[in-house]
């Protein structure tokens, strides 16, 4: 491999995986490599882990919102729309809209919805447990997210459908196969708009114990969200509780099947689920990257940046770096610590944490106890994308089993 | 060393429990208590951890 081969930006090389010897290039060569791009000023590469914590701790000298959180670069009109989210927002916004949406997903709450949950888990393995195959990606991984996200918002049963297929919509942007045009996209937010305009009148006058009651009702600085706000947190929270949680599903059967000692292993002890949730999110985080933008000049790991100049963080190869993890590349379910940055650090450590690591430790503990010999019955087609670690399709086969209920 | 919890940013996550319990208590109501504020010597590496590994940052070390 030749430094001057490497491109971020080629997403076809993302086509057969994480192009990890990338990584592990930059890491020991050049940990804040200079990416050049012919569309857009070029960016910083933030490849060790040390350096991910200090960009991302502090908000002040990296900006969420100076260029918004994407690599590619928005004009001053799309931007305005994009801080309306608040992957976009810098403190001390952002810390407002937060106090007000986590009283929806911490620890206490979430563990509320833990026994439903695990029923979704037993009825998803169950719809396909006698069938002796499936298409994983859509017959089991979206499907707890969409359920859960959806319970959570407070989005009936008969629409759930329809959201689910606006943000896949939303999000299947740069993947040719899903033919998502300019337009789509954009009649597809408007569908996501108009969606959380209708349930969030609905419950303005009939408030629940959902949190897009918490969201309609819950007041910021005295002053309840406005419509553009509120919609663009339904819309956030509909796409960012999709897809993460669907590919983190996918990428960790895809690792217990390549990984048959370490299926064995969990098989044999189940208490090993939640080192092994935490593993797969070390070893396949689901957001590849995220950017900030440098607000003054300053140093990050011996490096000159430039007021203005991108920084972007790579998950994948933070999650992999020598200095915090031994034998990074091994697949390990007993490691321990593991310190991985899969929901990020400081003011934008995700929220859905504590959701994501309910609904993975539920459908892989189902999974890997009913269906302990899944095999891979096909290709695995990934995502063409930089920014999800996603997997489209992954057919399986195992020897059929009754159904729990 | 004096604990400071910024009560605005914390979320009830509850590494910091997990990391020294006898100093950080996450209740049902998902608040955070603060068992010792001036903990002793032997408790200081464990607090630092917890200090260190809040993934919202609303821990403080005076002193």
């Amino acid at each position: 491999m030749l430094p001057g081969d490497i491109n971020l930006n080629d997403l076809f090389v993302f086509d057969d995986g994480i192009p990890h010897d990338w990584f592990r290039w930059m890491r020991a060569n050049d940990p804040l490599r200079w990416q050049s791009e012919t569309e857009g000023a070029g960016y910083w590469c933030v490849s060790r882990y040390d350096d991910a914590v200090a960009v991302s701790r502090d908000n002040v000298l990296f900006s969420s919102s100076a260029g918004g959180t994407n690599i590619f670069e928005v004009g001053e009109e799309q931007l305005v729309v994009l801080r309306a989210l608040m992957l976009n927002m810098d403190p001390p916004d952002h810390s407002k809209y937060r106090r007000l949406v986590n009283k929806g997903f911490t620890p206490a709450r979430v563990a509320n919805l833990r026994s439903g949950i695990v029923n979704m888990s037993r009825e998803i393995v169950d719809s396909i447990a006698e069938r002796g195959e499936c298409e994983f990606v859509d017959d089991v991984a979206s499907q707890l997210p969409m359920m859960s996200i959806c319970d959570m918002l407070g989005v009936p049963a008969e629409d759930r459908r329809h959201v689910y297929d606006l943000s896949n919509t939303l999000i299947g942007f740069d993947d040719p196969e899903f033919q998502v045009s300019d337009e789509d996209r954009m009649n597809a937010s408007v569908g996501m708009f108009e969606y959380a305009q209708k349930l969030g009148d609905e419950r303005r006058a009939n408030p629940g114990d959902d949190l897009v009651s918490v969201l309609v009702n819950g007041e910021v600085d005295g002053e309840k969200l406005n419509d553009l706000e509120f919609n663009s947190f339904f819309l956030l929270i509909a796409l960012a509780g999709n897809e993460t949680t669907r590919t983190v599903t996918s990428q960790a059967m895809r690792l217990l099947i390549e990984h048959p000692d370490q299926r064995a292993l969990l098989v044999d002890d189940p208490s090993l689920l939640s080192g092994a949730v935490e593993e797969v999110l070390r070893y396949n985080p689901a957001v590849i990257h995220f950017r900030r933008t440098a607000t003054a000049d300053t140093q990050l790991g011996g490096q000159a940046i430039k007021k203005g100049d991108k920084v972007v963080i790579w998950y994948p190869s933070i999650n992999r770096d020598e200095s915090m993890f031994d034998d990074p590349d091994t697949f390990d379910i007993r490691r321990s610590p593991n310190e991985h940055l899969a929901f990020g650090v400081g003011e934008h450590f995700c929220l859905g944490a504590n959701l994501a690591r309910v609904q993975l430790n539920a459908i892989l503990g189902e999974l890997v106890s009913r269906l302990p010999d899944m095999e891979f019955a096909g290709p695995v087609r990934r995502l063409h994308s930089n920014f999800i670690d996603g997997i489209k399709e992954m057919r399986l086969s195992f020897t059929p089993q009754g159904k729990a209920t | 060393m004096k604990i400071k919890v910024d009560y605005d940013l914390c979320e009830a996550n509850a590494i910091c429990m997990r990391e020294s319990p006898k100093v950080f208590e996450v209740d049902d109501d998902d608040n955070l208590q603060v068992l010792v504020e001036e903990p002793g010597e032997e408790l200081h590496a464990s607090v630092r951890e917890a200090v260190r590994l809040c993934p919202r940052q609303a821990l403080k070390l005076e002193d």
